[in-house]
């Protein structure tokens, strides 16, 4: 009791150490709808650079054209860049527990046709009841 | 079970947490505490939020509106595996065990805390002679008993301050039920706090020290076990 009294005192100071974020998950999604914004901004800015050159015959505005299309290009690889981390960030956490799953639920079906017993009777087998023998 | 509380500090509180899937609201404004070293029981019938109450508690589900504190510290949006690491402990509906990997490597999964495997396996075949024998098996392939006897195995391997239990007992036979909450119980003589979900109302309140009622997304009732015969019974059957 002593020993656990400690762990819980330990446990109190290093939840009070943790550095506390706002909640990932709204993070997530913030950063994801930021990169479909700036995908979209980036085009929107190469189009307007595009019209930009196409309306003046002056080279000093043309060559400002091409670094405002720069910008849009660079703004839109940085939105696909968070777009990407944070779709496939979703997916694989989706997928990994997929899988994790329908492993279980492959292993349930295999161990049940060994045994030739459902997969709920094959839980509710008694056999570990006599070693259960807390201490 | 424990010593009666006196000002004992809340290991974990829920303060009028709301939750939803998909929109559609799950939890409508929980208060529970679980104070040091008292076993807490929630009860209810199925579709109450018990669950996902218990999600929401150890960061693997938000939390739409409320306040989540361990040790008086709120931490809302903590990832599941920081808080896991410093002590806070849950053992899932359906056991989360790896079907794949065998008794040893799954407790193997658990040297990321701070013990070694040794010391893991020296501990979890003491409590569970069985889990000895069975070392080299594939986990999936175990009894329903004996891999929840893992599941304990590898959460009391993290040394936790607290443990959250959910539906222990499902889908196992009743007299193994009666041995795991015994082991529970000595859990909890040794000053871990432990918030559990039981669908087995009898067997856990032996085990509390303070109960809970849950119906639809809200707890209506929190007292000593023994105060909550009646409340029970119209949570269960209605009327």
């Amino acid at each position: 009791m002593a020993d656990q009294h400690g762990r819980v005192e330990e446990f109190k100071e290093e939840i009070a150490e943790m550095g506390l974020r706002d909640p990932a998950a709204a993070r997530d999604r913030t950063l994801l709808r930021l990169g479909w914004a700036l995908m979209g901004g980036g085009v929107g800015v190469g189009i307007f650079a595009y019209f930009l050159s196409h309306g003046t015959t002056n080279p000093l505005t043309q060559r400002d054209a091409l670094v405002v299309a720069l910008i849009g290009l660079t703004l839109a690889v940085i939105g696909a860049a968070l777009f990407t981390r944070y779709s496939v960030a979703q997916f694989l956490r989706f997928w990994l527990a997929r899988l994790s799953w329908e492993q279980q639920a492959q292993t349930d079906r295999v161990v049940a046709a060994l045994s030739g017993q459902g997969p709920e009777q094959h839980r509710e087998d008694p056999a570990g009841a006599e070693a259960l023998t807390p201490h | 079970m424990t010593a009666a509380n006196g000002h004992r500090t809340n290991l974990l509180e829920l303060r009028g947490i709301r939750a939803a899937y998909d929109g559609i609201n799950v939890l409508h404004g929980v208060d529970l505490a679980v104070p040091e070293a008292t076993v807490v029981a929630v009860l209810g019938p199925n579709g109450a939020g018990k669950t996902t109450m218990l999600r929401v508690a150890a960061g693997l589900h938000p939390a739409s509106a409320g306040d989540v504190l361990v040790a008086g510290h709120r931490v809302n949006g903590c990832r599941p595996d920081e808080l896991a690491r410093r002590g806070l402990c849950l053992i899932p509906e359906g056991r989360g065990i790896f079907p794949n990997l065998t008794v040893r490597e799954n407790l193997w999964m658990m040297s990321h805390s701070r013990r070694s495997l040794a010391e893991i396996e020296e501990s979890a075949y003491e409590r569970f002679s069985r889990l000895r024998q069975r070392h080299n098996q594939m986990a999936g392939t175990l009894s329903g008993g004996e891999q929840q006897m893992l599941a304990m195995a590898r959460g009391l391997a993290t040394d936790p301050a607290l443990l959250i239990l959910d539906e222990l007992s499902m889908g196992l036979a009743p007299i193994i039920v009666e041995d795991l909450y015994q082991l529970v119980a000595q859990v909890a003589q040794s000053g871990v706090s432990i918030l559990v979900v039981e669908q087995f109302a009898r067997i856990v309140m032996d085990v509390a020290d303070q109960a809970a009622v849950m119906v639809q997304g809200r707890v209506v009732q929190v007292g000593p076990p023994a105060e909550l015969e009646d409340s029970l019974s119209q949570a269960y059957l209605g009327g």
